[in-house]
């Protein structure tokens, strides 16, 4: 009688250098237990140099394999059809030089631009107005509102952020780790449709 | 006489309109009210919110437009610059490009776990240029 597995890919998934990749690394079964511990100990891929950091396992590799040893078997797919391997090669060593270097130019970047924006809007003549309005005294230099102002400013950005209340009841990202989770997403995407072989076969290439 | 006052009102209320619902849109896409309720956990009182938003601007239009003068206490205007400050501070925050920025950034040069470092770095750099720009800079 033939029988169904179900398999779902995963999404990411991070190997050593010069690693055998086995079915069950990659794949998440439901199976008869027998069945499934077999399965799982298919190899799919040897990783080796020229695979570089980033490799992407298409389902149906997969299902032929499985094929190939249980011909009878009705295999199921559920969720993504390929798997992003991410080989870890040594990590780019972290350099405090160039990490300051960037601290540096954000933070000069960040008061280049604020003193732009307050030209650009003339900051400086409505905090006179609102002083004036406020008050009732012309002053050029309202210190007492400008300063509060400039605090204010980097609140409202650690505010957004979400930094100073680290301890979240919630389990709601702040909109940084959303953004990051975007990011890493098209990454994934791009990567999968250029370095999945099959994806992009040229039918006339000659 | 009166065909010319209530075409003027009639533009006046056209263009307040127009300004008006500008800024409401302008506040939406940046999501800053979403995201004050989210922090405060506060999302029942998000009527009042607009509201709000809504007096604030009336109140700042008119009393700008009237060269209303209140003749309050000097300190008044420490909450109130705070509170611009703030306001302005998470406009800049949720600015979409700011946000795009920093994924890319900290990917590049291998700091994903030190991205608060990063932004350290900018809301420093907007006190600090900020801060220079009205005590030095101008005259």
């Amino acid at each position: 009688m033939e029988k169904s597995i179900y398999l779902r890919m995963r999404h990411r998934v991070l190997v050593q250098p010069n690693a055998t990749i086995k079915i069950g690394q990659i794949v998440q079964i439901s199976a008869e237990e027998k069945v499934a511990q077999e399965i799982k100990n298919i190899v799919i891929h040897q990783v080796s140099k020229k695979d570089k950091n980033i490799v992407v396992i298409d389902v149906m590799k997969v299902i032929d394999q499985i094929r190939r040893q249980f011909p009878q078997i009705d295999v199921q797919t559920v969720g993504p059809a390929q798997t992003i391997i991410e080989i870890a090669i040594k990590k780019r060593r972290f350099t405090p030089a160039l990490f300051v270097a960037v601290w540096f130019l954000l933070f000069v970047g960040a008061a280049l631009t604020m003193m732009n924006f307050h030209e650009d809007v003339s900051m400086r003549e409505v905090h006179i107005r609102i002083y004036t309005m406020i008050t009732g005294d012309e002053v050029l230099k309202p210190l007492l509102f400008q300063i509060p102002y400039s605090i204010g400013l980097g609140l409202g950005m650690i505010l957004f952020f979400n930094h100073f209340f680290r301890k979240r009841l919630n389990e709601e990202p702040s909109p940084l780790e959303v953004e990051m989770f975007n990011y890493q997403q098209d990454l994934d995407n791009y990567l999968i449709i250029t370095e999945n072989k099959e994806s992009m076969k040229h039918v006339d290439d000659n | 006489m009166t065909i010319k006052v209530l075409l003027i009102i009639f533009l006046g209320l056209g263009s307040g309109l127009a300004v008006g619902g500008g800024f409401v849109a302008f506040l939406a896409v940046l999501g800053i009210i979403p995201r004050l309720t989210q922090l405060t956990k506060t999302m029942k009182f998000i009527r009042f919110y607009e509201w709000g938003v809504v007096l604030g601007a009336v109140f700042g239009s008119w009393f700008t437009l009237n060269d209303q003068i209140f003749y309050l206490w000097d300190l008044v205007v420490l909450p109130v610059g705070l509170a611009s400050g703030i306001f302005v501070g998470m406009l800049a925050a949720a600015l979409t490009e700011v946000l795009n920025v920093f994924p890319i950034l900290a990917k590049r040069i291998g700091i994903e776990n030190k991205i608060v470092i990063l932004v350290m770095a900018i809301v420093f750099g907007k006190i600090v240029g900020s801060l220079f720009q009205w005590i030095y800079f101008v005259k």
